[in-house]
């Protein structure tokens, strides 16, 4: 026995901080990669005017149509405007737009789905068709109409966006009410004389807590692409605020001319920040609701 | 069925009616005074008040819903304030136009996900199962407008000999010829959203299927792999991608508004694009409601079919 060693330590400590990287990129891939574009977004969303290398609106037409180079690494618009910048200060308006709308439809969707689920009865019936009446109207097509009705303002797109998310909330929070109504310890907060609100925002909203994170994180790609999609119609940010969509749209006439770098730029900004919110949602989903996981 | 149907119709109603009064608000909504922009430069007080008395807009607001609901039911969708065209009229003459690009654009969506979607269900983890898993990402999160204009700097410009033209329209019996080069890249932009979308349900449901109890029968008995897939397998996988597919006929005046706006084709959704600016509320209103009924007619029609494909649904559970 005297001789025997005995280990000092049998597991290794939590140090290898490269390693538990690793292990976590590998176990949730899109997670990780959703997750880290998504956060690169939003610090050039929120650091805006320190990383973008120029003024995003100055026109210094000297500088213009520059096709990429090390001054300027997307180009230059027919103004001379950076289109690095434009794009770096354009996710501003695109983030924006996603967070408010989708906080928007949050809201508003999840009170309602609530009530309904909640009260039933005639409450119900009268919220649930007007979800319907929403649900009818193609969801771009009634984005489209608001913008138009409203005015074309990037706020007034943010209230379409908006109004548009609203019955996917009202619909997932009112399904899960329903289903958790009849549970014993709903009941059993309802026998001690609990108050509906307390019941409501206690008992079981952190019930459905997780199904909506995975609700906002994909329809904020919805938003993001829906707002480049209004402003590509001129219904969202005016000119000369940099927006993608605007900026596509203003670039299409110069594609005769070959200047392919001023629609590059935004184009490849929408897909990389509708993707990565696109994978971190299914991601999330995999992750906090294996109920609705999917098939394939 | 047919007591389905009608139920179904009837409980359609108060919905319709909803969207209707959604509809109509949309154009109240508005901070510009309609009457403004359909008097163009006139603006003697008298003379607007007498256009304001012609279009209604003195009466209360239930009344002119009333009377523009019953305008809309006998299919008077109002006049354009822009050239004073029916909007009726303007959206029939426009239709053929989306219907085309659109129907173009399902065909191609739907052959390439069958064709991709079989191959990558029947041979998992192959390279075309790579393809179609990264047709489906990134179809999702690829802007249509974007793609549109990649579409036409390739094609129109940058390839020699420019392929296709950049935009523009022929009608089909003026010169078919003309008419397919116009089509090729517009229908090739619309189709790739719901391409991920059908590929995905294609791969997947065809999956589902793989796993069942029958299609080990059918390969035990001796059947061809050819006859397992196309009599077994893709009858019973392809339920559910007729009623996606469905919805996206219900939708194509939806998938139009920005494709027709890139490419100039003169359709419905170019129509109200063209509407908006200046104004023009009745256009929009009816291009709205058009494709807002549109759109729940075709639901109503996928659910029918959905429970004549698969009898296991039963009409009555189904209608409660």
């Amino acid at each position: 026995m005297a001789g025997t060693t005995v280990p000092i330590a049998l597991r290794r400590e939590q140090t290898d901080w490269l390693g538990s990287a690793a292990y976590f990129l590998r176990r949730n891939p899109r997670m990780v990669i959703g997750g880290l574009i998504v956060l690169a977004w939003l610090v050039a969303a929120a650091f805006a005017p320190w990383v973008a290398p120029y003024d995003p609106i100055k026109v210094n037409v000297i500088d213009s149509l520059q096709p990429p180079n090390p001054q300027h690494w997307l180009g230059t618009d027919d103004l001379g405007r950076d289109v690095l910048s434009r794009v770096i200060w354009g996710s501003r308006v695109s983030l924006r737009v996603g967070l408010i709308s989708v906080s928007i439809g949050l809201f508003v969707g999840t009170s309602l789905g609530l009530a309904a689920g909640y009260l039933g009865g005639k409450f119900d019936l009268i919220i649930m068709r007007g979800i319907d009446a929403l649900l009818a109207f193609p969801a771009l097509i009634l984005a489209i109409g608001i913008t138009s009705a409203l005015g074309p303002r990037i706020e007034n797109a943010m209230i379409a966006i908006g109004i548009v998310a609203i019955p996917a909330y009202a619909r997932l929070t009112r399904g899960q009410v329903l289903a958790v109504r009849a549970r014993e310890y709903i009941v059993a907060a309802r026998t001690i004389g609990a108050p509906p609100l307390r019941i409501v925002l206690r008992h079981i909203f952190p019930n459905i807590m997780n199904a909506l994170i995975v609700q906002a994180t994909l329809s904020t790609a919805f938003a993001i692409l829906a707002e480049a999609a209004l402003s590509f119609l001129g219904l969202g940010a005016q000119p000369p605020e940099p927006s993608w969509g605007q900026d596509i749209n203003y670039s299409q006439r110069y594609l005769a001319n070959l200047k392919w770098w001023m629609s590059v730029g935004p184009g490849v900004a929408i897909f990389t920040a509708v993707f990565a919110f696109n994978f971190l949602g299914d991601a999330l989903r995999d992750a906090l609701d294996p109920r609705l996981r999917r098939s394939g | 069925m047919i007591r389905y149907i009608l139920r179904r119709l009837v409980l359609m109603i108060p919905v319709a009616l909803l969207v209707t009064v959604g509809v109509f608000a949309l154009a109240r909504l508005s901070p510009v005074d309609p009457v403004l922009v359909f008097a163009g430069e006139e603006r003697d007080p008298a003379m607007l008040d007498a256009i304001r008395h012609q279009l209604g807009l003195d009466q209360p607001l239930p009344v002119q819903y009333v009377a523009w609901l019953s305008h809309a039911v006998q299919g008077d969708l109002g006049r354009s304030f822009q050239n004073k065209q029916r909007v009726s009229e303007a959206i029939i003459e426009r239709l053929p136009a989306t219907f085309e690009l659109g129907l173009a654009a399902l065909l191609i969506s739907i052959t390439f996900a069958l064709v991709i979607g079989i191959v990558s269900a029947v041979k998992r983890n192959s390279v075309v199962d790579l393809l179609s898993t990264s047709i489906t990402l990134m179809g999702v999160s690829f802007p249509s407008f974007f793609l549109g204009v990649v579409l036409i700097l390739l094609f129109a410009y940058v390839i020699p000999g420019r392929i296709f033209p950049p935009g523009g329209y022929t009608p089909l019996i003026q010169d078919p010829g003309a008419n397919l080069r116009y089509l090729v890249l517009p229908a090739a932009t619309l189709a790739t959203a719901s391409l991920a979308l059908n590929l995905r349900q294609v791969r997947s449901s065809l999956l589902e299927v793989f796993g069942y109890d029958y299609m080990r029968t059918a390969r035990a008995k001796g059947l061809r792999e050819g006859a397992v897939i196309v009599r077994h397998a893709l009858k019973n996988a392809l339920i559910p991608v007729v009623t996606l597919v469905g919805i996206q006929v219900g939708a194509i005046i939806e998938g139009a508004v920005i494709t027709e706006t890139i490419f100039s084709w003169p359709g419905v959704g170019r129509l109200v694009v063209q509407a908006i600016p200046s104004h023009d509320y009745p256009v929009v209103q009816g291009v709205v409601l058009v494709s807002a009924l549109s759109f729940m007619f075709s639901t109503l029609l996928v659910d029918v079919l959905y429970a004549w494909l698969d009898p296991r649904i039963s009409y009555e559970s189904a209608a409660a």
